[in-house]
């Protein structure tokens, strides 16, 4: 399942990211080839979310460089990295609560726009402006345009989302949440798709049709950088997995191998060894979680 | 008669002077001037702060408790003549209860509300207590006279009497006692939980509604005794000295640091010298002026105050954000052109001008609320200086036309590109900032710009205001009688209103809504926050300008005091009404509010009381705005 | 204070209860009655609620009683006199519906205010164009009047006051060096200018003027600049509050010069927010309770029965505003153009502010106030000097 990378997408060397005393992000390196799926799992506090806002553009390293389709593009900001084709979804799910599914999906395409394109000060809105206000053809038939495909990107999920498309978001369950903010990553038609824990809070059944949904977008050769609790989804997808505790990386390499890494256990297994004296009280509740999940692991094995 | 300073021991009128000998000068002068009135200031600071750490809310009817207290203590000074520790705990006790109603009445329901709302019902509570007041007590100011000793110790050429120091002792003594609460009481522990994470709080079984009740009464009891010592400083009280007080305790607490009560006594101390600082190098005019200026540049340089510190990237929201959700209600489109179309065609059924006049009114303001409910309600930035706006606009259609020559038909759209372009520079800015600290900046940009009119004599005739500004005409006729007073500004308003309804179909509209949603999630998906807030408020200023544009020309005469702060409010409180981002809620929320205190008229003096109950009623019941958050 | 709330709710119940019969009542006002003994109507705009209520107030008890007194002796020719009092907050939108409603009411005779500028003159407009006389009895803008012939003035005219208050403080007092403290205001800022050019007209310098935002409370620093400036004495054109305010900081500042206000500090309001601050200010007043003139004495004894306070100048100007339109209505009848042109031809309507009012057709202002000399002595006002009472210009 491992295909040899073509060439690195995006490449991450020694980033580091510091909140007061407290090392979020430690140095860490990671490249992530055209067409991979790599996995980020550790503990959690481990800094996962830290190294997507890093990546993503939320938030700016300390040191270190984010190399994306041979770009430094350290410290850019989120939106222009999105004009790059990077798409993410978030942790807790951030939907646009007001907004109808079909509107969250389109503003994922909102870099895609022809309006939005010039983007000289003062003239450059200005003409966004009357392009909205004027809505000549051009303007309609990309708006029909994207709506179709809107719909059609939805249409992936089933029955889920395409029954709601004029619902506002906050009237949604969790789990379509989630799906919506998929349907929104994918309408950027990104070229590197991070999912920050895409099946948090669904049951097994939702699960297992997230984890064929990703299947797919991955065997359209897109490349996703996924975060992910939940490791027996993690083994069947990856093709590599990257360990990270206490910010930094402890493991690397194929889903298997990595699985039965002392380090790897020892990590998941309550910070027996490693880094003990950093722990914090956060990580205490994850700590529990995270036993449990690497007694999956070793069943798996 | 020499200027009185250095000269030893001299008697006044009030008492004995001490004097001791200086060679610091005028600047020592204004910086005990400062600390004097930043002293002043932050007794109000004080209380604001601890009800936005808690609740995170500005609370309006803070300057209103206040002046309740000032009240309270003249009924106990003057008419019962209690001793003064006494008046100080029947202050207190009095505020501190008025404090937890407040809190009981006015904002307990509104918890589930949008976060908006507990914010339009201060203001509501405020306008309830000030016309109380001023129906129990006559608006006439009062002497309230202070039972203190009346020596001064002179520094320089100022002096400190007794009353200073009192305030002083009372301020940090507050300070510290609510540092000791905070820090040593079970009750104190759950404040401070709240504050942090009032759900969290919850399901850890903090009492969360006592602690807010707690936090209003202690902060309330605070404000009320504030009221008393100001009211004494002064020797004057009447029913409207809450306003200025309160938005003076709101500068301070944000130049300090929302939320932070050291920083809050720190930030009014700092205002004070600021403002002292500017009188000495610019002149008294120039007070204000130089106090809102040091706070937008001090909200831009450090956007969480002086004293706070750096924080993290905003936590991820769990569950919704600033706007709720809503549903809004939908006029099918027949319902709104038969409304257009009844409206066009009501001077031709109804002849009354006083009617005609009113709803003309009605819609002058309604694009003001217009320009509102786009920045305030589609992209979220909630600005309290809105009426900044119209005021750019309707002097700069009127310098154009009268000092420039332009016809007033083209003057009252460049006065609208004019007000956008000049609105936008201004509150630029403010960007970078979020939530209520958007709210404060432009607050503070519609002082300024209220400020700049006074003082820029050569350009805007400062205080003597523009006279003879010409009518709007066509083919030289000009368009004063009554019917045409309804039709231009209804012809202007259903232009403007299809043109943003346009807009906010398009992807414009998506656009903006999401930043208000959650801007994180916007920016990671490539919207250019500044782009947007920018095209934002330059559609916004444009609306608001020709709407300033029309009124200056209809008045006539225009001066700094045309379109002053409760402008602001009240087009905020149309906003809220109507629904945020409700084009057609902004139409009906002006219609309401300007057409309100017009069918209480017979009503007297009692029309803004009755006002502000309907106000609060209408929050209570429907605060998601009458026709919904869009 | 229990009356009060009681009075309070009664009438918030009242009122709401008239709002729901509002639209069905209204109409039959116009019902045909006797027109012999139809009310003659005076329009007043001003602000009964909002930051200028107290203003609004003052005026209130100054109408009540003239009207009193006009009815009392036989109103219009047998006709009553009344006042339609509109509350508008000083507020530009509000004038001009109130402006509408005055115009369209056949009833109404003459319209008195409103009290700011910004106020007033927004409604100008209305009340040329509806032919309805605009008597603006305290704007004393000097644009005012230019609003058409319509619009009329008997405010003090600063061209005339100004000079009036130099002469106190240059010529009589002899001050040399004044600093000026003026609200920061149409009305400020003119009287400022006319008085800097007066006072050096008649050998003074002005060394420093402070121009302090209306809403201002704290003058401290302000005072640095003054006392900066070292002035033989202070010159104040404040309001009564503004002004005891200024008067306290100034002496607790201790700066010991001689201040002299301008004619707008005349209330007792004055005296009870200075304190024992105010004694000794010098104000130059066209209207003195003191004053033997009987129409004065009238005024006083009235006031002072009716209302247990002194009069200050506000209720006076009010009263005299009320007074001096029945006498011309009296004089030259109820149409409307008719009072325009009476308030051009009338000579003798008596007035407690002017002893006599003529107007000057072409500003449409009246001419010579009569200004007394006052000093704050013993926290009360009294004559300067015996034997100046009356400084006519």
């Amino acid at each position: 399942m491992a295909n040899e990378p073509k060439k690195p997408l995006l490449e991450i060397t020694g980033l580091t990211r510091r909140f007061g005393g407290l090392t979020a992000v430690n140095g860490l390196s990671l490249t992530v080839g055209e067409g991979e799926l790599v996995s980020v799992i550790g503990p959690n506090g481990a800094g996962k979310t830290t190294l997507f806002n890093l990546i993503s553009g939320l938030d700016a390293p300390d040191a270190g460089t984010v190399t994306f389709e041979e770009r430094d593009v350290t410290g850019f900001t989120a939106e222009r990295l999105a004009s790059f084709g990077l798409a993410r979804s978030f942790q807790h799910g951030r939907v646009f609560g007001n907004l109808s599914v079909l509107d969250n999906v389109l503003v994922g395409a909102h870099t895609r726009l022809r309006a939005v394109k010039p983007r000289i000060p003062v003239v450059g809105p200005l003409v966004e402006l009357a392009l909205a206000l004027i809505r000549p053809p051009s303007v309609r038939a990309e708006e029909e345009r994207l709506r179709a495909e809107a719909k059609e990107i939805i249409a992936l999920f089933g029955e889920r989302l395409t029954p709601r498309l004029d619902k506002p978001a906050h009237s949604l369950s969790y789990a379509n949440r989630r799906r919506v903010e998929i349907a929104r990553a994918l309408a950027l038609h990104p070229r590197l798709l991070l999912l920050d824990e895409p099946t948090a809070g669904m049951n097994p059944t939702e699960t297992a049709e997230m984890l064929e949904i990703i299947r797919s977008l991955k065997a359209r050769g897109l490349t996703i950088l996924l975060i992910e609790h939940k490791l027996d989804l993690v083994m069947q997808l990856s093709d590599r997995v990257v360990v990270m505790d206490h910010g930094a990386r402890i493991a690397e390499g194929l889903p298997a191998a990595v699985a039965s890494d002392p380090a790897v256990i020892e990590a998941y297994l309550g910070h027996k060894a490693v880094g003990a004296a950093n722990q914090d009280s956060a990580n205490q509740d994850g700590g529990r979680d995270a036993e449990g999940d690497a007694s999956r692991i070793l069943v798996a094995h | 008669m020499g200027a009185g300073y250095g000269q030893g021991f001299e008697l006044t009128p009030e008492g004995p002077i001490i004097v001791f000998p200086t060679t610091l000068g005028p600047w020592l002068d204004y910086t005990i001037n400062g600390l004097v009135i930043g002293n002043i200031y932050a007794l109000l600071a004080v209380g604001l702060a601890l009800i936005f750490g808690v609740s995170h809310l500005i609370n309006f009817a803070h300057g209103s408790v206040y002046m309740v207290g000032a009240y309270i203590g003249w009924l106990c000074v003057t008419k019962l003549n209690l001793p003064l520790p006494v008046t100080f705990v029947t202050v207190a006790a009095g505020c501190g209860l008025l404090g937890a109603v407040i809190e009981r009445v006015g904002l307990r329901p509104l918890r589930n509300a949008p976060r908006i709302a507990p914010l339009l019902a201060t203001i509501g509570l405020s306008v309830v207590l000030d016309q109380s007041a001023q129906l129990l007590f006559s608006p006439d100011p009062r002497a309230l006279p202070t039972q203190l000793p009346t020596w001064r110790i002179a520094i320089g050429g100022g002096s400190i009497g007794a009353l200073d120091l009192l305030i002083a002792g009372v301020g940090i003594g507050s300070a510290g006692l609510l540092y000791g609460f905070l820090r040593f009481t079970k009750l104190g522990w759950a404040v401070r939980a709240t504050a942090l994470d009032r759900d969290a709080a919850q399901q850890c079984g903090v009492d969360v509604d006592k602690v807010n009740r707690t936090v209003f009464a202690i902060a309330s009891a605070l404000g009320g005794v504030s009221g008393l010592l100001v009211g004494m400083y002064y020797n004057t009280i009447d029913p409207n000295m809450g306003f200025q007080a309160g938005l003076k305790g709101i500068v301070a607490q944000l130049i300090g640091g929302v939320g932070n009560v050291p920083g809050a006594i720190a930030g009014s101390l700092l205002l004070g010298l600021i403002e002292s600082y500017g009188i000495a190098l610019f002149g008294t005019s120039y007070r204000n002026l130089f106090a809102f200026v040091a706070l937008i540049l001090i909200l831009v340089l450090r956007p969480n105050g002086l004293f706070a510190q750096a924080r993290r990237l905003p936590p991820e929201p769990l569950t919704g954000t600033f706007i709720a959700p809503s549903r809004p209600l939908v006029l099918p489109k027949w319902a709104v052109w038969g409304l257009a179309a009844l409206a066009l065609a009501l001077p031709l059924a109804v002849q009354q001008p006083y009617l005609l006049q009113t709803l003309g009114n009605a819609w002058l303001y309604a694009l003001l609320a217009l320009s509102l409910t786009l920045v305030a309600g589609t992209v979220g930035q909630v600005s309290l200086g809105h009426a900044g706006l119209l005021a750019i606009g309707a002097y700069a259609s009127s310098l154009l036309a009268l000092d420039a020559g332009v016809p007033v038909l083209l003057a009252v759209p460049l006065a609208g590109l004019v007000a956008a372009a000049l609105g936008t520079a201004l509150v630029y800015p403010a960007f970078r900032l979020r939530g209520h600290y958007v709210s404060i900046a432009t607050l503070a940009v519609g002082e300024i710009v209220t400020l700049v009119i006074l003082n820029w004599e050569s350009l805007t005739r400062g205080p003597i205001g523009v006279t003879g500004i010409p009518p709007l005409s066509v083919a030289g006729k000009p368009l004063v009688s009554g019917q045409w007073v309804y039709w231009v500004p209804l012809a202007v308003l259903l232009a403007f209103a299809a043109l943003q309804s346009r807009l906010l179909n398009s992807h414009l509209g998506r656009t903006l809504r999401a930043i208000r949603e959650d801007d994180v999630a916007a920016r990671s998906y490539g919207v250019d926050l500044n782009r947007y807030k920018g095209l934002a408020f330059a559609v916004a200023g444009f609306i608001a300008g020709v709407g300033g544009a029309l009124m200056a020309h209809f008045y006539s005469y225009i001066n700094h005091e045309t379109f002053p702060a409760p402008v602001s409010m009240l087009a905020l409180t149309m906003v809220i009404l109507g629904g945020l981002g409700n084009v057609a809620g902004a139409v009906l929320g002006a219609a309401v509010l300007v057409g309100l205190p017009e069918l209480f008229r017979a009503a007297a003096e009692y029309r803004m009381l009755i006002y502000g109950v309907v106000l609060l009623l209408l929050i209570r019941f429907r605060p998601q705005g009458l026709l919904g958050t869009v | 204070m229990l009356d009060l709330i009681l009075r309070s709710t009664a009438l918030v119940a009242g009122t709401l209860s008239l709002l729901t019969a509002l639209g069905v009542v209204q109409p039959a006002f116009s019902q045909p009655a006797d027109p012999a003994k139809e009310p003659v109507v005076l329009g007043v705009s001003g602000p009964l609620t909002g930051q200028y209520a107290q203003y609004g107030a003052q005026w209130q008890r100054g109408f009540d009683l003239a009207l009193e007194q006009v009815n009392a002796g036989g109103g219009i020719q047998g006709r009553p006199l009344r006042v339609q009092f509109e509350d508008s907050q000083s507020d530009p939108k509000q004038t001009v519906a109130i402006a509408r409603k005055f115009v369209a009411d056949s009833r109404i005779v003459a319209e008195l205010g409103d009290f700011t500028s910004a106020a007033s003159m927004a409604a100008s407009p209305i009340y040329q164009n509806g032919g309805l006389v605009q008597f603006g009895f305290t704007n004393s803008h000097p644009d005012f009047t230019r609003g058409g012939d319509f619009v009329w003035s008997n405010a003090l005219n600063q061209a005339e006051e100004m000079p009036v208050l130099a002469d106190y403080a240059v010529t009589a007092l002899g001050l040399k060096r004044v600093a000026l403290l003026f609200i920061n205001n149409d009305w400020g800022r003119t009287s400022k200018d006319l008085f800097a050019k007066a006072a050096r007209e008649r050998g003074a310098e002005v060394v420093g003027a402070e121009g302090y935002l209306a809403d201002e409370k704290d003058f401290r620093s302000a005072l640095v600049r003054v006392r900066d400036t070292r002035p033989d004495g202070i010159v104040l054109v404040s309001y009564y509050a503004d002004g005891a305010q200024i008067t306290r900081q100034l002496r607790e500042a201790g700066l010991t010069q001689p201040v002299v206000a301008a004619g707008s500090v005349y209330s007792p309001k004055f005296l009870e927010l200075g304190g024992a601050a105010v004694e000794g200010v010098h104000t130059t007043t066209p209207f003195f309770p003191g004053d033997p003139r009987p129409e004065v004495q009238t005024f006083v004894k009235a006031y002072t029965g009716k209302y247990g306070i002194e009069p200050d100048a506000y209720s006076s100007r009010a009263y005299d505003a009320l007074l001096l339109l029945a006498t011309v209505i009296r004089q030259s009848g109820t149409d409307r153009t008719a009072v325009r042109d009476g308030l051009a031809t009338v000579k003798d309507a008596p007035s407690v502010v002017y002893g006599t009012v003529r107007f000057d057709p072409q500003t449409r202002r009246v001419d010579k106030p009569l200004s007394t000399r006052l000093v704050v002595k013993n926290g009360g006002f009294a004559l300067w000097e015996p034997g100046t009472a009356k400084v006519s210009n």
